[in-house]
């Protein structure tokens, strides 16, 4: 029963951008996706093991300058530079990794903040490398064909079908995680880092691989949001309500579970586009509400609180 | 009964996604601004000014026999969001054509999406240079580029014996404006081989310049240039300047921050002498301006400064592009026609004249559909006495200038 | 000479106004384990009760401290009982999203009721600065910081000599045995966050007439104060103020003799070092 609901929500997936009534609607069903990208790289990390990170935009912005950088500046195409991009978030994680895992708990996040400003600092103010505060701009995106017709660019829908690939992987890779010893390994950790260690788990090892594979997709979803929105600059990027936000998607759509950050990020963005269309300077009012709201009857998650409603046992 | 809820209101959201919205009989103008979040007072702005406007040519009569309309959206100073409200002008309510943006990281994401979803883009604001250097044919600009902000200060110290700085201190936000006004200013202050004995940068919206100050204090400049796109900003550097005692024979602001009503009423005294060079030159012996003036202080109660003018402004070229296009009722066509129009645009507006035209821009940009009047737009004005005071050029002056400052004491 | 002389002046005034913020903050976090994100609307709100003591009242916003700083507390009172009683079992992480909630709740609020326009205090008798020994000082700033020490040394007695402070240190250290020793754990809880958001709101009345009034002002300076309390230690008040007067003048020194553009950055390169090395900050105590 559960594969034909995944068989069908994929199905959906793909048909999607063919059903809805309007370009925008398309445009929203992509920052959708890309939302819950970053959700469940951060779900990755904060969900399974527990070490909740506040400087998650980092592996977005570096995901987003490589792209950005590799094409502007080497002609390099954006499908190459997402993936590249990618690596080398999951790359400076390592070094941040080890130096903010000495330390625990508030301790530990608030370092992980310090971190992304420093390096959004750095990005603002080393114009040679990245252009500082004016930000790099695609224009054109390169001609491709496939099956014999070049990609309209200005389209939305191959845009789509890329993040919706992204998004599958993310989601694949966290289902993947939690039936491996890395996912098992979290969950201790989660549990008690103390306890994890005196039975023999390198927590170190397994924090940073986590960490590792975390920055990964969150780069990758840099990568999309560069080549997509065409345009970054160090404070679009680089930003903590950037990474506030990741922190909001994966813990309001449901931490550890599989789903969790798609209906998140769903909720993010109808919720936010909702309440801007009712107030025009008084959204934020309604959605620090619903926030509220959200944390106090669903702590779990919705997604997690949908879960229990249908049945599972825990 | 838990289950069916859910399932509800699954179907309820995915209906509303599927079914198509509909147009009304007006002609729509769609204006990204920053409602809410630190840029919210300027959205407000624009807001005040784009009504007063409307009012104005729908009590009119409107343009060809129909009301304008213009839509607003909250994009709270973020990028992305510029993107997804810009997208939702066009794509949802179907604007002919866009205005606004107001802060120039948004106005640059607002470009590339006009462009490439081919909607006239006529930009009454942000003023980084990148948005008229790419060749984008759909976006047109009303307003000065950054780099010609200083113009005016550059003629100023040019022309006027003596005037020349023996050296100079720039404090500028780490912005794209600015960079670039600051570039553009220290550009040409070497090539009169003024030294620059100060150059910093400092994060937007900072909450204490006493640091920085101390260390121009520590120069002894011959002129402090600030720019400085955040009002506050603009008040704490020029007060807490003066509270660290740094005495140059001028303080000249840049940007925004300084052209607005409230650097009178916060800093009191301590703005009398202040130069502004700004991007409006409304010539106040102009009878339009004048009238202009009355009208946006009677509705409003309070004096119309660079910001309100370039909205209502910019709704006035609008009109007159709409007034000379062939609409058809049909959407490309209609923004298509509209573009065509702006082509030909040769008005003038409160803010000053209009054309648009391809140039190069001070620093060696190559400009598309930018006005062609700006360089001239720049004028150079006082704060003197709570009111801020055309100075230089003469034709433009309300008032003599006084320089160097009396009220600092060397 | 001077220059160095001033920068250090300057930073340690801006920073005992950061450490008044950051003792509010530290303390709530070493009772309850609470991160309040909505710290900084404290703060907003006690600048903007400021202004309206000037405005509409015509009492100086110095004085005015004394109406607001009650105010505060039941309104700290108010916010634990009513709201945050009930997400602390939930956890910290979702308590912290909650006060973050709460935060854009309050900010925007005041932002639709207040407008956004930019509003600043301007006192006559404040408008050039003291300039003692041809440094400057600026007079608001030099009558915060006065006052600042006099309620920090207030808070101090209050938690040290009294019987309801002591309580409060001894939840923090260790609750259960606090609790079984016969402290009223809960009303301590309600106490201390009440106090946390007085000290937040009386720091904003003394910052008011320094800095300017805007609805998100708050969040701007409780990110830096964050910082504060985990460099001196979550839970110790001495370590909160260290930390405040010690970033006050890293960054003071640091626009000056290295760069103005990194000077948030050398604060928080600072910061990790000094993790680094003591992982539960300068003063760190209770567990982490």
């Amino acid at each position: 029963m559960k594969k034909i609901i995944i068989a069908l929500a994929i199905l959906l997936l793909f048909t999607a951008p063919w059903i809805v009534s309007s370009p925008f609607f398309v445009h929203l069903m992509i920052m959708v996706l890309m939302w819950t990208v970053l959700g469940a790289s951060w779900n990755i990390l904060g969900g399974f093991t527990g070490q909740v990170s506040f400087g998650h935009s980092t592996f977005l912005g570096a995901g987003a300058y490589t792209t950005m950088i590799l094409y502007l500046k080497l002609g390099i195409a954006p499908w190459y530079g997402i993936p590249i991009g990618g690596l080398v978030a999951a790359l400076i994680a390592l070094p941040i990794g080890f130096i903010c895992f000495r330390l625990r708990g508030p301790y530990f996040a608030l370092s992980t903040l310090a971190v992304a400003e420093i390096i959004r600092l750095v990005a603002l103010n080393w114009e040679s490398f990245t252009n500082g505060p004016v930000g790099l701009l695609i224009t054109t995106l390169p001609d491709v064909t496939l099956w014999g017709r070049s990609i309209d660019w200005e389209n939305k829908i191959p845009f789509y079908y890329i993040i919706a690939v992204i998004t599958l992987g993310s989601i694949a890779a966290t289902y993947i995680m939690s039936r491996t010893r890395l996912g098992a390994y979290s969950l201790a950790i989660r549990e008690d880092i103390d306890s994890a260690e005196a039975i023999g788990i390198n927590t170190v090892q397994t924090r940073v691989a986590a960490l590792s594979l975390s920055a990964f997709f969150a780069g990758v979803a840099g990568g999309f949001y560069a080549m997509y929105l065409r345009y970054i600059d160090p404070d679009a990027v680089f930003s903590i309500a950037l990474s506030v936000e990741m922190v909001f998607i994966a813990v309001v759509g449901g931490l550890t579970t599989v789903a969790g950050p798609l209906v998140g990020a769903i909720v993010l963005v109808t919720f936010g586009e909702t309440f801007r269309q009712i107030l025009l300077v008084g959204h934020l009012i309604l959605y620090g509400l619903a926030m509220m709201l959200a944390i106090r009857y669903m702590p779990e998650g919705i997604w997690g609180k949908l879960r229990l409603w249908f049945g599972a046992r825990h | 009964m838990r289950k069916s809820l859910v399932f509800v209101m699954a179907v309820l959201f995915l209906t509303l996604m599927v079914i198509p919205s509909f147009a009304q009989d007006t002609l729509k103008i769609g204006a990204p601004q920053p409602m809410t979040g630190p840029d919210a007072p300027f959205g407000s702005k624009f807001k005040k000014a784009y009504d007063l406007a409307l009012e104005e040519i729908n009590g009119k009569g409107g343009v060809q026999g129909k009301k304008i309309e213009v839509i607003i959206e909250d994009h709270q100073a973020k990028n992305p969001l510029a993107a997804t409200v810009t997208e939702k002008l066009i794509t949802q309510y179907k604007v002919l054509a866009l205005t606004g943006g107001r802060a120039s990281g948004q106005a640059v994401e607002i470009a590339s999406v006009a462009q490439r979803l081919k909607t006239p883009y006529v930009v009454d604001h942000p003023s980084a240079d990148i948005i008229t250097s790419k060749g984008f044919e759909w976006v047109y600009r009303n307003n000065p580029t950054g780099s010609i902000y200083p113009q005016a200060f550059n003629k100023f110290i040019s022309d006027v014996s003596g005037a020349m700085p023996k050296s100079a201190a720039v404090a500028y936000d780490n912005t794209v404006f600015g960079k670039t006004i600051a570039n553009s200013a220290m550009v040409f202050l070497k090539s009169k081989n003024v030294p620059i004995v100060n150059d910093e940068a400092y994060p937007v919206n900072t909450l204490d310049f006493k640091p920085l100050m101390t260390k121009v204090k520590g120069q002894n400049p011959d002129f402090l240039l600030m720019v400085a796109v955040s009002t506050t900003d603009a008040i704490l550097l020029t007060r807490q300047a003066k509270e660290m005692g740094v005495a140059p024979r001028a303080f000249v602001g840049f940007g925004g921050g300084f052209g607005v009503a409230d650097i009178a009423t916060e800093l009191g005294p301590l703005s009398e002498n202040v130069f502004s060079s700004a991007a409006w030159s409304g010539n106040p012996n102009d009878p339009a301006t004048k009238a202009f003036y009355k009208k946006f202080y009677d509705k409003y109660n309070f004096y119309p400064k660079e910001h309100e003018v370039e909205g209502y402004a910019v709704i006035y070229i609008l009109a007159d592009a709409l007034k000379r296009a062939k609409l058809t009722g049909k959407l490309e066509e209609d923004r298509e026609a509209i573009r065509q129009a702006l082509l030909t645009t040769d008005m003038t507006t409160v803010f000053g004249k209009v054309k648009f035209g391809n140039y190069a821009g001070p620093l060696g940009d190559k400009y598309t559909n930018q006005n062609i009047y700006s360089p001239e737009h720049s004028v150079l004005a006082q704060w003197r006495g709570g009111k801020l005071l055309n100075v230089y050029p003469k034709s433009n002056a309300e008032i003599d200038v006084v320089f160097p400052d009396p009220s600092v004491k060397r | 000479m001077e220059t160095f002389v001033q920068s250090i002046v300057s930073g340690i005034l801006t920073g005992s106004l950061y450490a008044m913020i950051g003792v509010g903050l530290t303390v709530i976090f070493g009772v309850m384990r609470i991160i309040n994100m909505a710290h900084g609307d404290m703060v907003m709100f006690g600048m903007y009760g400021a202004f309206l003591s000037i405005t509409f009242l015509k009492v100086d916003p110095f004085l005015s401290i004394i109406l607001w700083i009650p105010i505060a507390f039941l309104i700290g009172v108010f916010i634990y009982r009513f709201l945050l009683k009930n997400i602390v079992p939930a956890g910290e992480l979702n308590t912290l999203l909650y006060t973050a909630g709460l935060s854009l709740f309050i900010a925007n609020l005041v932002l639709l009721v207040a407008t956004g326009d930019y509003r600043t205090i301007k006192l006559k008798y404040a408008i050039m600065p003291l300039r003692p020994f041809g440094i400057a000082v600026p007079i608001p700033l030099a009558i915060s910081f006065g006052m600042a020490i006099l309620i920090t040394v207030a808070l101090y007695w209050f938690l040290v000599r009294t019987d309801t402070g002591r309580a409060i240190r001894a939840t923090s250290q260790e609750p259960e045995a606090a609790a079984l020793m016969g402290v009223n754990v809960d009303r301590m809880a309600i106490i201390t966050f009440a106090l946390g958001t007085a000290l937040a709101c009386g720091a904003g009345v003394l910052l008011a007439p320094s800095l300017y009034l805007y609805p998100t002002v708050g969040e701007i300076l409780v990110a830096k104060c964050f910082v504060i309390v985990v460099l001196g230690g979550l839970g110790s008040v001495p370590g909160a103020i260290a930390g405040g007067l010690l970033l006050g003048v890293v960054e003071s020194l640091g626009a000056v003799y290295v760069s103005v553009p990194y000077k948030d950055a050398i604060g928080f390169v600072i910061f990790l070092l000094v993790l680094l090395f003591r992982p539960s900050g300068l003063f760190g105590v209770g567990k982490s």
